[in-house]
């Protein structure tokens, strides 16, 4: 693999004695759409939430081969490294295209003064590109609350975009979309990975992320128990006992 | 040694009652998941009760026992009447709006006795005995012992309760969520209400056997909540043992701090001791513990469910505006001297409203500070002019700069904590401030005010004492009126503007949810500074026109009641909306609508005290109809029902119709 746009090397995290996150190494390389798996609780959320900052993690963090360790999780954002949230957090008081302009608009000193002083900002271009790239456009003035929950999902990716990410990391898109609609995303994100977008994918839905990704990462108890090919995870004995065998009925019961 | 010994002796009594408010804090908290700012005021009803009762003030004096046991009952009532009016109908309402109900409550505790009561504090017959003992050769009142004991006793009983029995471990299921706490077929409100009970009872019993060693205050006991929330924070708001100990320990250590102050060595000012150090202390404390305890952004689980006043989109501000804009101006020239006056203050007022809006409104942090600085920039204004001579415009722009410069420090302080457990800090920061800055007699007012010098510009005054044409000699004068409202229309305007820009997006998506608003590259710790900032400078302003507006600066007016009568008159008008801070402007003292009540309603003297206790009754009515504030409530209801007229037509929200569905 050439050099990879995001690489996570021993990551480990522990709430309390719990060890949530034993060792694991990720990398995704530019264009590549790495996707996460594991069964509930598997630690894919924490992973993460390692990665931008959000709980206290051992291991190292390297985007475009700058060290982000010390960095508060605006900072890791900020160097590109996007999320989105398991449970979507639209901020409710702001419309959809305001939503995504917080994440466009990268604040500068200056550019804050001169608010201050009365300047009306000009809007940026990221806004309507990325809710373009959703074909979620005519929702730009909804309020969150006026929202389906699909429709959350992909503002939600749209503003996680919106901020031009070297790497997007997306916790569980197609939960709560239906077949049809996951389809679509599944499409969409292809879409944003042939014009250059890494990502990294965790979902539950099977068929969608092996039919998305390029790589996929199964993660068990915090580790990492298979790493390959859709086609080569899909079918090693493991994974098919950890994961697939006995979560998957559940899941599917779930997804109903 | 022997008299280190003796004040921490001594220092036991009111650490007692400070560990009651604190146990009293904590067991608000379990019950209902609310800072309860009105636990020292609980303790003060108590020792009122008691006084009534044994004095025969309203009827024939009861003996002692059954005089403590009525208080009990009485208080065990109250605390079932403000759980049904303040508490239950809240439940599912924001933290914000459960807290601005404590403040209520307290509003309305302190308005009550002081009218019934008057402002002087009450002997209250001795309960606990009056023998003395000695201690290592000290000789020390026995009742201090005795309090000291029962309120650990208290703590230990409660401890118990909450560690072994089935109620104790419901309230702890119920504390830590509610929800699952419904779903095992606990009811949350019956818990919050036994809870509340077991407080009022415990505040009871402890203000009255302190009542006679510590005496009967409406104005100190009720702001013994600023030690006893320091001593709460230290126990994280769930350990009664540690709430008790700390209190004690605070009660000590002011105590040790009182005989520090008689010392030599204690920093003097004119050969007396320094005031406030005390309070000083306790807001030290209190950051301290914040920081020991607080964590820098909500861990997961913690934001769910936690929702502030909505903020709707202001539209149509200028059409809105325009017109009260120019009725002011036509008062202002046309009105009576007084009705002049009250609409200039009400105008000084708004602007310091405004610096709730943006910090409470768009930011949802709740800040008390905000008065306390306007008075730091009068007072500075003040002496500025006095003492070196520095007059308009230099002045007051080095009074606004420090205002903000404090504010920003305070909020830096208080950066792990957020939300409505910022209350603690800036309650503490402006009781502080009113007593290490305005109560110096150097640096504040004294007893008579500051004098302020009128501002002139090329030699034009501008001040309250400016001519004008045609009413030369009436104070105030209509120009410093005017320039007030040009002022203000344009602080109005830049904080109604600030929501719409990059800025205010930002706040409002801080306010939403700090962990998402990091997760798209805000950066949380700065737009708070920034806002604090803001609203710092918007209270600075404020100050500034105040001194200008009365051309005296007197400490009084920038008190902790005053402050927190206006936080609660700022939030049930509508504290996200720029038009909330104008009505509470008005309806600040001093401006219009006292003014009126004054006149034309309500008894002359004590006119502050009648409008505490307005706006605190006012308060609980309104936030049962409008839990989110008045003008928010209607704004949304109108919100809505354009809503519901655009969805009987086709909607541009409505689910996207795909075309092929790919394989
Ligand atoms: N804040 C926390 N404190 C303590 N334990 C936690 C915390 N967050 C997660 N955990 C634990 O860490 C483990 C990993 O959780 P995580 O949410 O990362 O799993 P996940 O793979 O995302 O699961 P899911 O598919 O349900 O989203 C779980 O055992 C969970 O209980
Ligand atoms: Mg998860």
């Amino acid at each position: 693999m050439i050099q990879p746009v995001l690489d996570a090397r021993g990551i480990s995290v522990h709430y309390g004695g719990v060890t949530a996150l034993d060792e694991v190494d990720i990398a995704v390389g530019p264009g590549q759409v790495v996707g996460l798996i594991g069964p509930n609780g598997a630690g894919k959320t924490t992973f993460i939430d390692a990665l931008t900052g959000f709980v206290r993690h051992e291991g190292t963090v390297r985007l475009d081969g700058v060290d982000l360790k010390r960095k508060r999780p605006h900072a890791r954002v900020q160097a590109g490294l996007g999320r989105t949230w398991q449970a979507v957090d639209l901020f409710d008081d702001l419309s959809v295209a305001e939503n995504i302009a917080v994440a466009a608009h990268r604040p500068t000193l200056v550019s804050t003064l001169r608010e201050l002083l009365g300047a009306t900002l000009p809007q940026s271009a990221a806004v309507a590109s990325s809710l373009e790239a959703l074909d979620i456009a005519h929702l730009a003035e909804a309020r969150p609350r006026e929202l389906a929950e699909g429709q959350r999902k992909l503002v939600g990716i749209a503003r996680s975009l919106a901020a031009a990410p070297k790497v997007l990391c997306l916790d569980e898109p197609a939960a709560g979309l239906d077949t049809d609609e996951s389809a679509v995303l599944g499409q969409q994100l292809r879409r944003l990975a042939d014009d250059g977008q890494s990502m990294l994918l965790i979902d539950h839905d099977i068929s969608f992320v092996f039919g998305t990704c390029d790589h996929v990462v199964v993660l068990e108890f915090g580790k990492v128990i298979a790493a390959g090919l859709p086609g080569d995870v899909k079918n090693d004995p493991r994974v098919i006992a950890a994961y697939l065998g006995t979560a998957a009925a559940s899941i599917s019961g779930e997804r109903s | 040694m022997q008299n280190i010994l003796l004040f921490s002796i001594l220092g036991l009594a009111s650490g007692a009652i400070i560990a009651t408010i604190a146990i009293g804090v904590v067991l608000s908290w379990r019950g209902s998941g609310t800072i309860n700012i009105a636990a020292g005021a609980v303790v003060m009803v108590a020792g009122y009760i008691f006084w009534c009762l044994r004095t025969g003030y309203f009827a024939p004096a009861l003996m002692m026992v059954p005089a403590v046991l009525l208080t009990l009952v009485l208080m065990a009532l109250l605390a079932v009447v403000v759980e049904v009016v303040a508490v239950k109908p809240l439940r599912t309402a924001s933290p914000l709006a459960r807290l601005v109900a404590s403040i209520g409550v307290l509003l309305l505790f302190q308005a009550a006795v002081q009218l019934v009561f008057g402002t002087a504090p009450v002997d209250s017959p001795a309960v606990l005995s009056a023998e003395v003992v000695e201690v290592v050769g000290v000789t020390v009142p026995i009742a201090h012992f005795i309090l000291a004991g029962v309120v650990v006793v208290l703590a230990l009983a409660l401890s118990m309760l909450y560690r072994f029995t089935r109620f104790g471990l419901a309230t702890r299921a119920a504390s830590e969520n509610e929800r699952s706490a419904i779903l095992a077929g606990l009811s949350p409100d019956s818990l919050s209400l036994a809870n509340s009970v077991i407080a009022y009872v415990v505040a009871g019993l402890v203000g009255v056997l302190a009542a006679s060693v510590v005496g009967v205050s409406a104005s100190t006991l009720p702001l013994l909540i600023v030690p006893a929330l320091a001593a709460a924070l230290l126990a994280n708001f769930t350990s009664f043992g540690i709430a008790c100990a700390a209190g004690l320990a605070i009660g000590i250590g002011e105590s040790l701090l009182f005989y520090a102050s008689t010392q030599s060595w204690f920093p003097t000012q004119d050969g007396f001791a320094l005031p406030g150090m005390q309070q000083v202390a306790e807001f030290f404390l209190i950051v301290i513990a914040l920081w020991w305890r607080g964590s820098s952004l909500p861990q997961r689980g913690e934001t769910a469910g936690r929702s502030l006043p909505p903020v709707p989109r202001q539209e149509r501000l200028v059409r809105r505006a325009a017109p009260v804009v120019l009725a002011c101006a036509v008062a202002l020239v046309v009105l009576p001297s007084d009705f002049r006056q009250a609409v200039t203050t009400g105008l000084v007022a708004t602007v310091l409203c405004l610096s709730f809006v943006v910090i409470m409104g768009y930011v949802g942090q709740l800040s008390v500070v905000q008065l306390a600085l306007a008075g730091l920039g009068a007072f500075t204004v003040s002496r500025l002019g006095t003492e070196f001579g520095i007059g308009f415009p230099l002045g007051p722009i080095i009074a606004i700069a420090l205002a903000t410069v404090l504010g920003v420090a305070i909020g830096a302080a208080a950066l792990r904590v957020r939300g409505i457990t910022l209350v603690v800090v800036t309650l503490a920061a402006a009781i502080a401030i009113e007593q290490f800055v305005f109560a110096n007699a150097r640096w504040g007012g004294g007893q008579t005010g500051a004098p302020v010098e009128s501002p002139t510009l090329f030699g034009v005054n501008l001040g309250a004492d400016a001519s004008f044409p045609g009413l030369n000699g009436t104070l105030p004068s209509p120009l410093f009126g005017l320039l007030a409202l040009v002022g203000t229309v344009v602080l109005y305007a830049f904080v109604a503007n600030l929501r719409r820009g990059d800025l205010g997006r930002r706040m409002l998506a801080v306010r939403s949810n700090e962990r998402a608003a990091a997760a798209v590259g805000v950066n949380v710790r700065a737009v708070k500074i920034v806002a604090f900032g803001i609203a710092s400078a918007l209270a600075g302003t404020a100050g500034v026109m105040y001194a200008y507006n009365y051309s005296t600066v007197s400490a009084g007016s920038y008190g902790i009641a005053i402050a927190l009568t206006l936080v609660a008159s700022v939030y049930v008008l509508g504290v996200t909306l720029v038009q909330g801070a104008v009505l509470a402007g008005f309806g600040a003292i001093g401006a219009v609508v006292p003014l009126i009540l004054q006149k034309w309603v309500l008894p002359q003297d004590q006119i502050s005290i009648w409008v505490q206790l307005i706006i605190g009754v006012g308060l609980l009515v309104q936030l049962k109809l409008f839990p989110d504030g008045l003008l928010v409530g209607m704004e949304l209801k109108k919100e809505r029902r354009a809503e519901h007229k655009a969805q009987s037509e086709p909607s541009v929200v409505s689910p996207r119709v795909e075309e092929g569905v790919p394989a």
